[in-house]
């Protein structure tokens, strides 16, 4: 259902969504993103411990992306228009994360119904690994 | 009064929030029924000393006050109250600064430095206290920390109550929404770096969490 941004106030916040993030599912987007690049610390449990990390991790741009699917989802009939990511602690995977968000201000901008959004990826405990700024616009009512 | 200890505008590298956001949030939070009177900017290697935030702070009756937040080589230090003297012995942008040396200074020209985040695992002042030199001076810490990960809150709260140390509370926002979400109380009002100062030194006030300042 369309998301108008009439609907839409500073301080409401985006209906969470939980991901399972599995092996095969970084395997699968390392296959595409660096066409066969062999194993890396994304992929390879003990080359990522081998750097010092705690287990494989889930690479930055596809944390990003997923990220960008979870706002589109929310912004559904409207766009994304901009994504500034700040990565604070590595996203080992397996594991479950959940995405929340919420919207911290609301204004037309060149004739754009602009929303700003904090949004989070944040492990089973809460704590916060990925933070974005996100620029959404929403369509208004005719 | 309730004073955000801890915060970061985009004047820091790794900050995504502008001061006149994180201060329009605020009148979210009290629409809420919270209460956030003053924020600290602490920005990460620097004091900011070329934006003037008056006008934005009488626009939305916060007080915004300056500080910063250093790194040495017994973790991260939040200064209060750092003037020309201080900033004019170290060179803030330094990532192995000399702690005590920091402290001593700090003390001796109007400021404080106390131990940001202490309980951060691998770098907080938890992993130095009884290893590093004489940090006799430390008698504050950073006890409520909002960018903490699960145990880190925890460990700082056993170091303060082993060292008998007090505690301030800091969001450590980096993100709008992030503002505010510890504080520290003080029964004074404080207008500026140097009342603040005087208001830690005076060492009647406690850490609290956001929650907590809900009296509605």
């Amino acid at each position: 259902m369309t998301r108008y941004y009439d609907q839409v106030d500073m301080g409401d916040e985006l209906a969470s969504v939980e991901k399972e993030v599995s092996d095969q599912m970084v395997l699968d987007f390392c296959d595409v993103w660096s066409s066969g690049g062999g194993a890396s610390r994304f992929t390879d449990h003990e080359i990522a411990k081998k750097e010092g990390l705690p287990g494989a991790i889930v690479p930055g741009i596809m944390s990003m992306n997923y990220m960008a699917q979870f706002l589109a989802g929310w912004a559904d009939g409207g766009q994304l228009k901009k994504l500034d990511v700040v990565f604070r602690q590595p996203v080992q995977h397996p594991q479950t994360i959940s995405f929340v968000g919420v919207i911290t201000d609301k204004n037309q901008v060149a004739g754009e119904n602009q929303v700003e959004c904090d949004v989070y990826i944040q492990n089973a405990y809460g704590d916060r690994l990925v933070g974005g700024k996100a620029t959404v616009v929403l369509p208004g009512r005719k | 009064m309730y004073v955000d200890m801890h915060c970061h505008s985009v004047s820091s590298d790794d900050s995504r929030a502008t001061v006149e956001q994180y201060l329009k949030w605020i009148q979210v939070l009290r629409k809420r029924g919270q209460q956030v009177d003053a924020i600290v900017l602490t920005e990460h290697r620097k004091f900011d000393a070329e934006h003037d935030y008056s006008a934005l702070s009488s626009q939305y009756g916060v007080v915004v006050l300056k500080g910063s937040e250093l790194d040495t080589r017994y973790g991260h230090f939040l200064v209060y109250g750092a003037n020309q003297r201080l900033q004019r012995s170290f060179d803030f942008t330094d990532t192995k600064l000399d702690s005590v040396a920091l402290m001593q200074e700090a003390k001796e020209c109007g400021a404080i430095a106390i131990p940001a985040h202490p309980g951060r695992f691998g770098i907080g002042f938890c992993e130095y206290v009884d290893k590093g030199p004489d940090f006799s001076d430390v008698g504050i810490v950073e006890l409520l920390n909002g960018g903490s990960r699960r145990g880190e809150n925890e460990r700082a709260e056993e170091l303060v109550g082993k060292k008998s140390f007090l505690g301030t509370g800091g969001s450590d926002a980096h993100f709008v929404s992030a503002i505010g979400t510890c504080l520290t109380e003080f029964p004074q009002n404080i207008r500026n770096e140097q009342e603040l100062v005087e208001a830690l030194l005076a060492k009647e006030f406690r850490a609290v969490r956001l929650e907590e300042t809900n009296h509605h």
